[in-house]
């Protein structure tokens, strides 16, 4: 497997990401250690408040900014959703 | 000349700010804020980015002591600064963090602890004294200035306060949401809580969980200053908050039924403001009672040939007003939408021209526009953009654009077409971007 290579859950996390914020992009696409923010994806801080609250919806793990790890966390789809499996309640 | 103090009625030892967990007095404020004027470079104007709430209030406190004008950008993106470094090439940058601007002197804010000695008497500050510019977009793709009295920034905070009930002395706590470095967050999360006494969080709370845990940080009366967006995400997440006291919400039209949502989950009234840059805040109403608009008082609406006017003693001259507004005989007023040329996307005003100007600066692009769909069922309503560029990409231009404007204006989507529908004299009519985009969105499911 090679490190573009989407695991479950990624693709998963993947799919939320691009319908939540209604990207034009093949969820498939997405580089998994690309950034989400500024460059790569481009999201700011509104997409991050909608992903928080589809992220909760759907797996119950509720983000914080204040979090030592956030930017980690936002880093990456890799990073996000390893954060995503450590903390789901769903 | 008249002036007004620095900071309202507090006792040195009470507690001005909550920063970082801990509680800043106002004898600690005056400390920080002699010691940081003293080590300021000697210049004419400041970029003030600190992120710390309280620490953007020292630097601009110490500003206005030097006598120094601060620079309030609309975004932090690169190039929004370089051309307002470019237009004032002696300012230097303000920072709470290892962080520089390009292309002038950045000075970091330190705080020290341990106890400050009380300087007896609060600085006063000449009402006519401008302390601030905040940039507004305008259609020429510049960034124009509105300068900011002291006058303005005292006025409109002792009005807003006086209009809420909010009386010195009370020491209730204000945490907020929005960046100090907009209108608004300037008037109501700075301006207001310092000219009353206030206590001011100085985070910034982003995340349904981080507005708890801010609330949960400060003790008595609380007074949460935020955005439809920020209340959506509260209502919707369900989050337990501790007891509010008062919600005022601006930058974006909040619905009556988030309002009576909100209303019920933190069990308090929710206010709007109403206001742009131009003017500051402008009038005020709460959400559930209707849509009418009640103007804070020291301010007058007046029509004129054209728009409606807002004066105000604190204006240096009248204001036009850049919504379409009726008024009543008691000056009671609705909203009826933005003129032509201005869009809002969540809480940030901006012109269609300046964007487009801004697309037709890339390398490549023949002809563009930008379009603001109809609002829908989603939580903000993103720009769209068509544009003509022979040989370049959706995501080459997008990344390219990326340098040149907000994030939050950024198209989504943009997307590529071989001309625009201009008509005879090659005017854009909005109608016929309106047909484009509609047979866009209807075509989407079958070239996904």
């Amino acid at each position: 497997m090679t490190s573009s290579a989407l695991s479950p859950l990624e693709q998963d996390v993947a799919k939320l990401i691009v319908q939540t914020l209604k990207l034009k992009v093949d969820p498939a696409t997405i580089d998994p250690t690309q950034a989400l923010f500024g460059e790569g994806l481009g999201l700011d801080s509104i997409d991050a408040l909608e992903l928080s609250l589809a992220i909760s919806q759907s797996y119950g793990y509720q983000l914080r900014s204040n979090d030592p790890e956030i930017n980690a966390i936002f880093s990456s789809l890799r990073t996000l959703t390893k954060a995503i499996e450590k903390n789901r309640t769903k | 000349m008249p002036d007004a103090p620095l900071i309202g009625p507090y006792r040195p030892d009470d507690v001005l700010a909550w920063e970082q967990g801990g509680p800043r007095t106002a004898r600690q404020f005056l400390s920080d804020v002699a010691r940081l004027a003293e080590s300021l470079p000697d210049r004419p104007t400041v970029l003030n980015l600190a992120t710390s709430r309280y620490e953007f209030l020292i630097g601009f406190a110490a500003a206005i002591l030097r006598r120094q004008l601060t620079l309030l950008p609309q975004s932090r993106a690169s190039q929004t600064l370089r051309r307002i470094v470019g237009d004032y090439p002696d300012s230097y940058g303000l920072t709470d963090r290892e962080e520089t601007i390009e292309g002038i002197e950045s000075v970091s804010i330190q705080l020290r602890g341990g106890r400050a000695p009380w300087p007896g008497e609060i600085p006063g500050i000449p009402l006519s004294q401008v302390v601030a510019i905040a940039f507004t977009s305008g259609s020429t793709g510049q960034p124009m200035p509105n300068k900011k009295t002291w006058g303005a920034l005292t006025g409109v905070a002792h009005a807003t306060g006086s209009r809420l009930g909010i009386k010195g002395g009370d020491r209730a706590a204000v945490v907020a949401t929005v960046p100090h470095q907009h209108m608004f967050g300037l008037e109501a999360s700075v301006m207001l809580p310092i000219m009353h006494g206030l206590v001011m969080h100085a985070g910034r709370p982003l995340f349904p969980a981080d507005i708890r845990s801010a609330l949960a940080d400060v003790t008595g009366q609380r007074i949460l200053v935020t955005t439809p967006l920020h209340l959506y995400a509260c209502v919707t997440e369900g989050v337990r908050v501790p007891p509010v006291g008062l919600i005022l919400s601006a930058t974006a039209p909040l619905s009556r039924s988030l309002a009576q949502q909100a209303e019920r989950h933190f069990q308090t009234e929710v206010h709007e403001i109403f206001g742009f840059a131009e003017a500051g805040s402008v009038a005020q109403r709460r959400t559930i009672d209707g849509d009418q608009w009640r103007l804070l008082d020291g301010v007058r609406v007046v029509q004129d040939q054209t728009s409606w006017m807002v004066h105000a003693e604190y204006l240096p001259a009248p204001v036009p007003v850049p919504d379409r507004i009726t008024v009543d005989a008691h000056g009671m007023f609705v909203i009826h939408g933005r003129e032509a040329d201005q869009v809002n996307v969540a809480g940030h005003r901006v012109s269609l021209g300046d964007l487009n100007q801004k697309l037709l600066e890339i390398d490549g692009v023949q002809d563009g526009v930008f379009f603001m769909p109809e609002e829908g069922a989603d939580l903000v309503t993103r720009l769209m953009a068509f544009v003509v560029a022979p040989g370049k990409t959706s995501e080459e231009l997008q990344r390219a654009l990326r340098t040149h404007i907000d994030p939050v204006f950024m198209p989504r989507p943009l997307i590529c077409v071989p001309s625009l529908p201009r008509n005879a004299t090659g005017k854009l009519p909005r109608e016929s971007v309106s047909e484009l985009a509609r047979q866009w969105l209807a075509g989407q499911g079958h070239d996904a």
